[in-house]
């Protein structure tokens, strides 16, 4: 077998190994694994390292408290600054259209500016 | 609270209330942490699940709802933690020469694996060796065989066609398993050496 194909082997024997394979395609892998004691070995490392990723999945390591203090704190203060900037666009914006009422400037929507003096 | 709040905590994130988000931080930050550390180990695993609660806060408007929420989170976590690795090349083989790699038994491991397994030294090695597999390949292998997620799940979240997912995390199993056998064979050697 040359490189590439026993990396084939390597793959298969592994989908195998985590239930993956149905029908001929397992069919031929179990004979393999039967037939080849390399290929059985194979088969056994997989089923112990399939079983070590599962047991460690099953396990929940506790998040350090400071991630969600620090991530909660740092959106209260983008909310401070949204709202903030929001209240000063809201207050300069009724500035603008007061002063654009106060000087007439308002347009009349043909186009026209009408004029209150 | 009603039953419609509990349920609608993004949507009320993403119109400004902070304490939907704090909840969401709150219910969630063990999924996000769990996945960082698996990705980058224990290491970077902090300061990545800090920058995955940034990108929710500004992200959270467009999230709309066609998904899970945690689909969503894992999708950002995942992407987080891929641009943390960008760099990084890992194993990329697709061609194996020599014996197939072995695991070596553990004293008294075969009776009760589960016993075995969880210890401390094992679990090192597992850590040591998936920091060897390349990025995306490790990325799906934690999503299928870590948190147990399916194929579409796992495709999804990766934004890749069903296929590539798979390939994905077979080659990651692939490359995990060469990895470990090696990390096993280095320490045979060491202990050989010392006694």
């Amino acid at each position: 077998m040359i490189g590439s194909e026993r990396w084939d082997v390597l793959e298969r024997i592994g989908a195998y190994a985590a239930g993956e394979l149905v029908g001929e395609e397992a069919r031929e892998t179990e004979r393999l694994i039967l037939e080849n004691p390399e290929a059985r070995r194979l088969a056994a490392s997989y089923a112990r390292m399939m079983a070590l990723l599962g047991a460690i999945g099953q396990e929940s390591p506790e998040p350090p408290e400071t991630i969600a203090n620090r991530a909660i704190r740092r959106a209260y203060v983008s909310a401070f600054f949204r709202q903030t900037e929001s209240l000063f666009t809201d207050v300069g914006r009724a500035y603008v259209e007061a002063f654009v009422y106060y000087l007439g400037l308002r347009g009349d929507g043909e186009g026209r500016v009408q004029r209150a003096y | 609270m009603t039953a419609a709040g509990e349920h609608n905590l993004p949507g009320r994130a993403a119109s400004g209330d902070v304490d939907a988000f704090a909840r969401l931080v709150r219910e969630h930050s063990a999924l996000v942490y769990r996945v960082a550390l698996r990705i980058l180990g224990t290491e970077d695993a902090q300061d990545a699940s800090q920058e995955v609660w940034i990108r929710v806060w500004r992200s959270i408007g467009n999230f709309r709802g066609e998904s899970a929420f945690s689909t969503w989170l894992y999708k950002i976590t995942v992407n987080t933690c891929l641009s943390a690795r960008r760099k990084e090349q890992g194993m990329r083989m697709r061609e194996f020469d020599g014996e197939f790699p072995q695991l070596p038994i553990q004293p008294g491991g075969e009776d009760d694996p589960e016993a075995a397994i969880l210890d401390g030294e094992r679990r090192d090695e597992l850590v040591r060796a998936l920091e060897r597999v390349r990025a995306e390949h490790r990325a799906a292998l934690v999503l299928r065989h870590m948190e147990g997620l399916s194929y579409a799940e796992v495709a999804s979240i990766l934004d890749v066609p069903d296929g590539t997912a798979k390939g994905w995390v077979s080659r990651g199993r692939a490359a995990l398993l060469v990895a470990l056998a090696e990390g096993a064979e280095i320490e045979r050697n060491l202990d050989g050496e010392a006694s």
